[in-house]
C-alpha cells in the first residue's frame, strides 16, 4: 500500500428540491499520494454518499466538465493532487465548492447555459473568407504556420468556464461577454480564412469589451494557460483601429452588432455587407434601424426576429441614439 | 412530446457531423442532438494523435494505399467496400473541415502537416499537435451553432422506441428535472460512442464512455457485430490507464524493458514500435508476463516509453499535452524521464450492425462512430482511423437521415413503451440494495481482463461467461440510493452499469465463439487465424429474451487475404 494522510474534505452541498441555501458537510477520509480530487469526489460518492453531485467526464484534463473550487481557487478537480493543495494551503481542510457566477443546479455542478448563451451571440465559428477558402473541397487554404501561431494557443479552450467564474465584470456587467468568450473572438479574428477578421473586434465591442478591468484572473487560473485577457487587449487594439471609441457613431455600431448577434439572423447575409465594406453600411444603419423600428425590414434582415428582447433591446438603444 | 425530424443521440464527432450534414442536406428539418454531457465534453475531444487521409503533403500517397493499409490492419476482416468509401472520401472531407476552421498543424508551406502512425505506410496522419480531436470537436460544436442545431444537454437516453419495421423516437431523462421525456423523430441516428469502460479500472475512455447506444439498440432487438474485438492501446499511463498519444511513438519514441532493450525489434523487427496496436500490446504483455518488465510498489506493472532522445523542442512543439499529462498524472517529466506506461482498453471495434449506409434493420435507425460497425476496422483499427471513420460516416448517415426524414411521416409513437420505461426506472429506486455498484463495476472489469483481455483462452472465456452472466443476476439488486429528481447521477451511473453489463456478455460470448486468432482477438489456443471458418462477422441479436449467434459473410472486392506480417 502506498502512504496515506488524513484530510477531511469539506463539500459544499445543495440540493433545490430541500435546501432553501447551500451548507458544508465533511468527508474525513484517507488519501493515498496521488489522488486526484475527483478520484476523492468519486470514492465518496461510491463508498459513503451516493449522492454526492459533481461532474466528472475524461479525467485527464481535456473535457473540462469538472472544474471546482477548492480552498476557493478554481481548479479542474482531475488533475488536482489533494496532497500537493494540502502542502500548498499547509491544512489538512480543503474546502470544494462550485464554480462562481454561474447558479448552482445541485451540490458541485453548476449550470453553464448563461455562459453558453454568451458564447452563443458571439459568433464562435469561422465565417469563412472565399478570398481565402477554395470553394472546392478538392483544394485546402493554405495558412502558414506563423499565422497560426497568432491564434493556436487559443484554440485549446475546453470551455471549463473556469475564468468566467471568477470574473469580476461577469459578474457585475449583464452584458459582458467573459473571458473564453472573448478568447473565442479573437482566435477568429486571428485567422486568416476567417471572412470578418478584424471586424470581429466589434462584436466584442457590443459585448462590452471595455467593461474588463484587466484584473489578469482569468489569465491566472486557466487550466490550459491561456490568458483571455490577452485576447480582451488585442481586441481593444483591433476595434481602435475599426474607428470605434465611444461616440454616436460607435453606439450605431453597437446597436448594429446586437441587431445582427441576437436576431439569428443569417451569417450568409452579413457577407455582402462585408464585401461592400463594413463602413458603408455603419454610416447607413441610423436608416436601417429607422426600418427596423417602423417594422420594415429591409434587406439583408431576411430571417423572423425570434428573440423579442434582443430586438427589444435594438430598439431601445437606438431610440437613445436617435 | 417533443417532435424533432432527425433526432441524433451523441454530440462527439459522429454526432455532430451528422447533425451538420442532415442540416445543410434540408435546413427546413428540425435536428436535434441528445446529450448526456456538454457536447464539448464528448469524448471525441480526448483523441490526441491525429486522423487519417491521403493528402500526398508530405509523402506520394493514394487512397488506395490507405484503404489496402487499412484492410491489412483490420486482418481482412473489414468489408472492403466500406474501406475503399471511407478511404476515397478521407481527403475531401478532411479539407472540408479546413474549411469550417479546423486548425490544423501546417508544414512550412502552408499547407496540412501530417506525421506517421502505426501500421501505416506512410507519414498520413493529420494532426493539430496533440489536441486532434479537441478542435475537431470544438470545430463542429462551433458550426452547429452557426446553422442552428438544437441541443438538449446533459439528457440521458435510456431507450429507443420503433414499431418492428420504423424508428418512432426514443425515450430520454433531462438530467436537469430528473423528467423522463419523449422525443418522437422520423429518423434517428445513434453516435454514442464506444464502451471500452466495460473494462473499468484499466482503460483511456471517459468515465460516460459505457456504450449506451449499442446497448439500447440491442435490447430494441438491433444486432451488433463483431463485438468480440476490443482494441488495447499499447501506451497507457501506469495507474490510471491514460492514455500517451500514439503520436509519442510516431515522433520517435522508444519502448524500452527492464533490459534497457527496445524489445520491439523481437516482435516487429521492421516497424519496431510502429507496428500496430495488437501486436505491440501483445509485445509489452509478453515482457511483462517473461519477467522483462518494471513494478513498483503499488505492484503496478510495466514498461517504459522512452521520448528523452527527441530532445526538449521536439517534445514541447509536437507533444506538449503529452508532457503535461505524464507530469499531472504520473508526476513525471517526459524530458527527462521515462514514461511508465501499460496497454489499456481502448477501442471498440464491434458495435450496433450497419450497412456500407450506416443503416441498420429498423428503417429511419442509423448508428455511426464508434457505436457502429459498419465495420471499416475489422479485427483492429489503426490509429487515426477513427476520427476519420465517426466523420465520414457522421457525414453520410447524417444526409440519408436528411433525406429519409423528408420524404417521411413520424410514426405512431406507443405509449405504452413510456409507461414501461418509467417503471423500469421507477423500480430501481425500490431495490434491496444488497449490492454496491462501484463493487460490481470493479468485479466486471476484473472478469473482463482476465477472461476477455489481450490473451484469451477457451477455459477462462467459459469461466468468465459464466462470472459475467452471475454480475447480471446480482445487478437486479442494485438500487438507486439518490432519491431526487435533481442530476441524479447515481440514477444515471446505474442505468450506465446495466448496459455496461449487456455488452460484457455479449463481447465475452462471441469472443468464446470465434476460435482462432485474428486482429485484437488472440486465442492462446488457436495462435492462427483460420480463414476457412472465421472469415466472417459475428452478429448476436436479442430474441425472446436470449442472445442468439449467427454470422455474416466480410465483402472482399479485390484485396485477397494474406498473412499479416510487419
Ligand atoms: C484517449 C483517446 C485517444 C484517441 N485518439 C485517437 C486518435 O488520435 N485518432 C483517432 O482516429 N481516434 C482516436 N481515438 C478514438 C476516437 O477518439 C473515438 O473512437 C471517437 O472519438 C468516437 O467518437 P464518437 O463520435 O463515436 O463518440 P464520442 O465522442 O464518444 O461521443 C459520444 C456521445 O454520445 C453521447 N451519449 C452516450 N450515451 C448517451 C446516452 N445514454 N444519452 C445521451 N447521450 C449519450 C455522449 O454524451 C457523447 O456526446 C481515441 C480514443 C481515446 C479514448
Ligand atoms: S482580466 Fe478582464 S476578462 Fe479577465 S477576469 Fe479580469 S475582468 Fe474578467
Ligand atoms: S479560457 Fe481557460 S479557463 Fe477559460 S474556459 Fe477556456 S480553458 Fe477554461
Ligand atoms: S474530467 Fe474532464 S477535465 Fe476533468
Amino acid at each position: 500500500m502506498a502512504e496515506a494522510k488524513k484530510v477531511i474534505l469539506r463539500i459544499s452541498r445543495f440540493n433545490p428540491e430541500f435546501d432553501e441555501k447551500p451548507h458544508f458537510q465533511d468527508f474525513e477520509i484517507e488519501i493515498p499520494k496521488g489522488m486526484t480530487v475527483l478520484e476523492a469526489l468519486y470514492f465518496i460518492k461510491e463508498n459513503i454518499d451516493p449522492t454526492l453531485t459533481f461532474r466528472g467526464f475524461c479525467r485527464s484534463a481535456i473535457c473540462g466538465s469538472c472544474s471546482v473550487k477548492v480552498n476557493g481557487h478554481p481548479k479542474l478537480a482531475c488533475k488536482t493532487q489533494i496532497w500537493q493543495e494540502i502542502e500548498r494551503f499547509g491544512t489538512n481542510i480543503l474546502k470544494i465548492e462550485p464554480l462562481g457566477n454561474m447558479k448552482v443546479i445541485r451540490d458541485l455542478a453548476v449550470d453553464f447555459s448563461e455562459a453558453e448563451e454568451k458564447l452563443k451571440k458571439v459568433k464562435p465559428y469561422l465565417i469563412p473568407d472565399p478570398e481565402v477558402i477554395p470553394d472546392t473541397n478538392d483544394e485546402e487554404s493554405i495558412v502558414y504556420p506563423e499565422e497560426m501561431e497568432k491564434f493556436d494557443k487559443f484554440t485549446d479552450c475546453i470551455l471549463c468556464g473556469t475564468c468566467y467564474s471568477m470574473c469580476p465584470a461577469v459578474m457585475f456587467i449583464d452584458d459582458y461577454a467573459g473571458p473564453f468568450q472573448f478568447g473565442r473572438i479573437f482566435r477568429f479574428a486571428e485567422d486568416p480564412r476567417d471572412g470578418l477578421k478584424k471586424e470581429r473586434s466589434k462584436i466584442a465591442y457590443a459585448f462590452e469589451l471595455w467593461k474588463c478591468i484587466r484584473c489578469e484572473r482569468c489569465a491566472d487560473i486557466c487550466p490550459k494557460h491561456i490568458h483571455p485577457v490577452e485576447a480582451v487587449t488585442h481586441l481593444r487594439a483591433m476595434s481602435i483601429e475599426k474607428g470605434l471609441t465611444l461616440n454616436p457613431g460607435a453606439r450605431h455600431a453597437i446597436a448594429f452588432y446586437k441587431s445582427v448577434t441576437s436576431t439569428g439572423m443569417l451569417n450568409e447575409a452579413i457577407l455582402p455587407i462585408m464585401s461592400k465594406g463594413i463602413k458603408g453600411v455603419l454610416e447607413n444603419m441610423p436608416v436601417a434601424l429607422s426600418f427596423l423600428l417602423k417594422g420594415k425590414m429591409p434587406p439583408p434582415i431576411v430571417k423572423p426576429i425570434e428573440d423579442i428582447e434582443g430586438f427589444k433591446k435594438v430598439v431601445s438603444l437606438s431610440a437613445e441614439v436617435e | 412530446m417533443l417532435q424533432l425530424d432527425v433526432a441524433i443521440i451523441g454530440a462527439g464527432g459522429a454526432g455532430l457531423y451528422a447533425a451538420l450534414s442532415a442540416i445543410k442536406k434540408n435546413p427546413s428539418l428540425r435536428v436535434g442532438v441528445i446529450t448526456k454531457v456538454f457536447p464539448t465534453r464528448s469524448h471525441t475531444g480526448a483523441a490526441q494523435g491525429g486522423v487519417n487521409a491521403a493528402l500526398s503533403n508530405v509523402a506520394e500517397d493514394s487512397p488506395e494505399k490507405h484503404t489496402y493499409d487499412t484492410i491489412k490492419g483490420s486482418d481482412f476482416l473489414a468489408d472492403q467496400d466500406a474501406v475503399e468509401l471511407m478511404c476515397h472520401i478521407a481527403p475531401k472531407i478532411i479539407r472540408e473541415m479546413e474549411h469550417m476552421g479546423l486548425p490544423f498543424s501546417r508544414l512550412e508551406n502552408g499547407k496540412i502537416a501530417q506525421r506517421p502512425f502505426g501500421g501505416a505506410s506512410f507519414p498520413r496522419t493529420c494532426y493539430a499537435a496533440d489536441k486532434t480531436g479537441h478542435v475537431m470537436l470544438q470545430t463542429l460544436y462551433e458550426q452547429c451553432i452557426r446553422r442552428n442545431v438544437k441541443f438538449f444537454n446533459e439528457w440521458f437516453v435510456t431507450a429507443l422506441v420503433h414499431d418492428e419495421q420504423k424508428v418512432c423516437g426514443l425515450i430520454a431523462i433531462d438530467m436537469k428535472s430528473g423528467k423522463i421525456e419523449v422525443i418522437r423523430a422520423k429518423a434517428v441516428i445513434l453516435a454514442t460512442g464506444g464502451h471500452a469502460r466495460i473494462y473499468w479500472r484499466r482503460t483511456s475512455n471517459a468515465l460516460g464512455c459505457t456504450g449506451d447506444g449499442t446497448a439500447i439498440a440491442l435490447k430494441a432487438g438491433v444486432p451488433l457485430k463483431d463485438m468480440e474485438f476490443v482494441q488495447f492501446h499499447p501506451t497507457g499511463l501506469r495507474r490510471t490507464g491514460i492514455l500517451v498519444t500514439e503520436g509519442a511513438r510516431g515522433e520517435g519514441g522508444y519502448l524500452i524493458n527492464k533490459d534497457g532493450e527496445r524489445f520491439m525489434k523481437r516482435y516487429a523487427p521492421e516497424k519496431m514500435e510502429l507496428a500496430p496496436r495488437d501486436l505491440v500490446s501483445r509485445a509489452i504483455e509478453t515482457e511483462i508476463a517473461e519477467g522483462r518488465g518494471f513494478r513498483d510498489n503499488e505492484g503496478n506493472e510495466f514498461v517504459y516509453l522512452d521520448l528523452r532522445h527527441l530532445g526538449k523542442k521536439k517534445i514541447m512543439e509536437r507533444l506538449p499535452q503529452i508532457r503535461e499529462l505524464a507530469i499531472d498524472f504520473e508526476g513525471i517529466d517526459p524530458i527527462e524521464e521515462p514514461i511508465p506506461i501499460r496497454p489499456t482498453a481502448h477501442y471498440c471495434m464491434g458495435g450496433v450492425d450497419t450497412d456500407i449506409d450506416g443503416k441498420t434493420i429498423i428503417d429511419g435507425l442509423f448508428a455511426a462512430g464508434e457505436c457502429a460497425c459498419v465495420s471499416v476496422h475489422g479485427a483492429n483499427r489503426l490509429g487515426g482511423n477513427s476520427l476519420l471513420d465517426i466523420v465520414v460516416f457522421g457525414k453520410i448517415t447524417g444526409e440519408l437521415a436528411s433525406e429519409y426524414a423528408t420524404s417521411s411521416q413520424l410514426s405512431e409513437f406507443p405509449i405504452s413503451a413510456l409507461k414501461d420505461e418509467r417503471q423500469k426506472i421507477e423500480s430501481l429506486f425500490e431495490k434491496d440494495g444488497k449490492e454496491k455498484l462501484a463493487d460490481l463495476r470493479n468485479k466486471l472489469s476484473d472478469i473482463l481482463t482476465y477472461g476477455a483481455g489481450i490473451f484469451r483462452e477457451e477455459g477462462r472465456l467459459k469461466e468468465a461467461l459464466d462470472k459475467v452472466k452471475e454480475i447480471k443476476e446480482r445487478a437486479q439488486h442494485l438500487k438507486v440510493e439518490d432519491l431526487s429528481y435533481t442530476f441524479n447521477t447515481n440514477l444515471q451511473q446505474t442505468l450506465e452499469f446495466l448496459n455496461m453489463v449487456e455488452l460484457a456478455e455479449v463481447t465475452v460470448m462471441t469472443a468464446l465463439e470465434r476460435r482462432e486468432s485474428r486482429g485484437a482477438h488472440y486465442r492462446v489456443d488457436y495462435p492462427k487465424r483460420d480463414d476457412k471458418n472465421f472469415l466472417k462477422h459475428s452478429i448476436v441479436t436479442l430474441e425472446n429474451g436470449e442472445y442468439k449467434l449467427s454470422y455474416k459473410p466480410v465483402n472482399i472486392t479485390k484485396y485477397k487475404p494474406e498473412e499479416r506480417k510487419y
